[in-house]
């Protein structure tokens, strides 16, 4: 059936790309379908879960109540962009050796709401991570390692240099 | 969901009972009927568009005259599926003699499933503006009769 | 599940966007920050033919105070509202109510214009907007017309809006001096919609209350204002919390019972009021 599409330039972890989308196709499905970055993962569609998560301009926003169409103009950032399995970002970091996470579906959300909110927040308590992720749902850890691999990338992030 | 509420119909009661089991005068004042058809003596298949604001649905469905004890009680059974999920009601009206009047108790057990259960909260709101609109156009009725 | 099929206009002008909305009329639904809007479509609960989208209207991206109100375009996200200094100077209600606005993802895409019009019955900002007075700007081909809040809410997820209209600017009274305001709710999560909330503003003069404002969200189908509870108020606090039991109806459903509102109601009417007493007279800071 033909629908409405449109072709727009997305602006995404610092590459420009061309793709032509129905409108009613979520910038989520768009990064995933579209560009391959399968990291931005679906947990409810309905904006409550986080798994979503991506920046925009730097902000995090839930990806999947985005259509793509609107992200043309503006800069998306994905959790690939935040490190290399040779060179992890202290993020990554902290929660491979902080075991942050268990199945990891709703790691990518969680991992780019902290870079924004570290951002902001360099020394947070952990009642401030723990509010600061209200917006992320994990099924499978019960939070505290995420809270403690949260805490401690902070702290490394905050060393001079890092 | 269980939701109740009271109305006063402006005609005594067995002119409100007349109006009751009328099935046509029915499907006029539920709001959003498209269609009503007997399959049955207590059996119909209904078509109805309702919804608040941006939220609208056709649902397609059966109801079923489970209790029948004229003048004073009528129950229904009503199940309806779109493409949005699907609601399950019983319900039940008490007519009261009033005199020229007739006080109708109604009270009603709604169930919602598939996507419509996001908006869980919202069903007894919607449900006694629906009661609502219906009783004001049985009135309407009975008053211009 | 995925939207259905729709068309899309994003307009640049105020004018345009109007006129798509005339055309098109009850088919065509605004998209401001989509946190409400999208997942109705992702679960196909709304399938409107048109969505106009109101994202490229930079002419509705401002927030500023004029002549005593602060007015708050359609395109302003409910984070900078969170982040502004002068809305917590000049309406301290409004900052702390948007905090309860979801998680800060949403509130980095949801606009306060957006949350009016949706109208969803516990949300916070609609209670701000009847607590305080405040007033709606709605543009259509005919014209600019001011609602006020309290006509705005005209029932669950509906207002007075008409099908041809844009709500372009909503604007919020600074009160003087001597107003403490507070905001409190009670959910069962962190940034869930409120089982009960409560916006309260209370005037004092010579330590002694003069008046007060109350604002209930989650217990009925718009937000409550009652004026016999606010003029207890000004007598006892605890006896407006016992006025607002005896005379909200809300719903109960899976999330809570009628009466657990109402006890919620009657507990949030007296913390809502002892915290605005305490910051009307200097006691503790707004939030």
């Amino acid at each position: 059936m033909r629908e409405p599409t449109r072709t727009v330039q997305l602006l995404v972890n610092g590459r420009t790309h061309t793709v032509t989308v129905p409108v009613r196709k979520t910038l989520a499905d768009t990064l995933r379908e579209d560009l391959g970055l399968t990291g931005t993962h679906l947990g409810c569609e309905q904006g409550v879960c986080g798994a979503c998560t991506v920046l925009l301009d730097g902000q995090p926003v839930r990806s999947c109540l985005l259509l793509a169409v609107q992200a043309a103009g503006h800069e998306v950032t994905t959790v690939e962009a935040l490190g290399t399995p040779d060179r992890l970002h202290p993020l990554q970091q902290a929660f491979w050796e902080h075991h942050g996470l268990q199945c990891g579906f709703c790691t990518p959300g969680i991992l780019i709401s902290l870079v924004a909110f570290l951002r902001e927040r360099p020394s947070p308590t952990r009642e401030e991570i723990r509010e600061a992720l209200a917006g992320n749902l994990c099924r499978c850890t019960g939070y505290q390692n995420i809270v403690r691999a949260a805490e401690a990338a902070a702290a490394w992030m905050r060393e001079p240099g890092r | 969901m269980r939701i109740e509420g009271t109305h006063t119909l402006h005609a005594p009661r067995d002119r409100v009972w007349a109006l009751l089991d009328d099935p046509q005068s029915l499907a006029r004042c539920t709001p959003g009927m498209q269609e009503l058809r007997p399959l049955g003596p207590e059996e119909f298949e209904a078509v109805l568009s309702i919804g608040i604001a941006a939220v609208r649905g056709t649902y397609k469905g059966k109801l079923r005259i489970t209790e029948r004890t004229p003048p004073e009680r009528y129950a229904v059974q009503v199940e309806g599926t779109s493409g949005a999920g699907f609601v399950r009601a019983v319900g039940l009206l008490e007519l009261v003699d009033r005199g020229p009047q007739t006080e109708v108790r109604w009270s009603g057990d709604v169930q919602v499933g598939g996507a419509l259960t996001i908006g869980s909260r919202m069903i007894p709101g919607i449900a006694r503006m629906l009661a609502g609109q219906f009783f004001q156009c049985l009135d309407e009725q009975l008053r211009n009769a | 599940m995925k939207p259905p099929v729709f068309e899309y206009c994003d307009p640049t002008t105020v004018e345009e966007a109007v006129d798509c909305l005339a055309e098109r009329g009850e088919a065509a639904k605004v998209l401001a920050g989509g946190q409400s809007l999208l997942p109705l479509l992702n679960l196909r609960l709304a399938r409107p033919d048109c969505l106009v989208d109101i994202n490229r209207l930079d002419e509705l991206d401002y927030l500023h105070e004029e002549a005593g109100w602060l007015r708050v375009g359609a395109r302003v996200r409910q984070r900078r509202v969170e982040e502004s200094e002068e809305v917590a100077r000049r309406v301290p209600l409004l900052a702390e109510a948007v905090r309860y606005v979801g998680h800060p993802q949403i509130r980095n895409r949801g606009t306060v214009c957006g949350s009016l019009a949706h109208a969803d019955p516990a949300a916070e900002l609609p209670g701000v907007a009847v607590a305080l007075g405040a007033r709606l700007l709605v543009r259509s081909r005919l014209g600019t017309r001011e609602i006020p809040a309290e006509q705005f809410f005209t029932g669950q997820l509906t207002t007075a809006l008409r099908p041809d209209e844009l709500l372009v600017e909503a604007q919020f009274p600074v009160f003087p001096a001597g107003w403490g305001w507070a905001f409190v709710e009670v959910t069962n999560r962190h940034g869930d919609y409120a089982l009960c909330g409560v916006a309260a503003g209370v005037y004092v003069e010579d330590r002694r209350v003069r008046d007060v404002r109350l604002a209930y969200v989650g217990a009925g189908p718009t937000p409550v204002r009652l004026r016999e509870v606010e003029l207890a108020a000004v007598e006892d606090f605890r006896v407006a919390g016992e006025e607002a039991r005896a005379r909200l109806s809300p719903d109960g459903d899976l999330h809570a019972s009628a009466e657990f509102r109402r006890h919620l109601a009657a507990v949030l009417t007296g913390r809502a009021l002892r915290r605005a007493f305490e910051r009307a007279t200097g006691g503790e800071p707004h939030a």
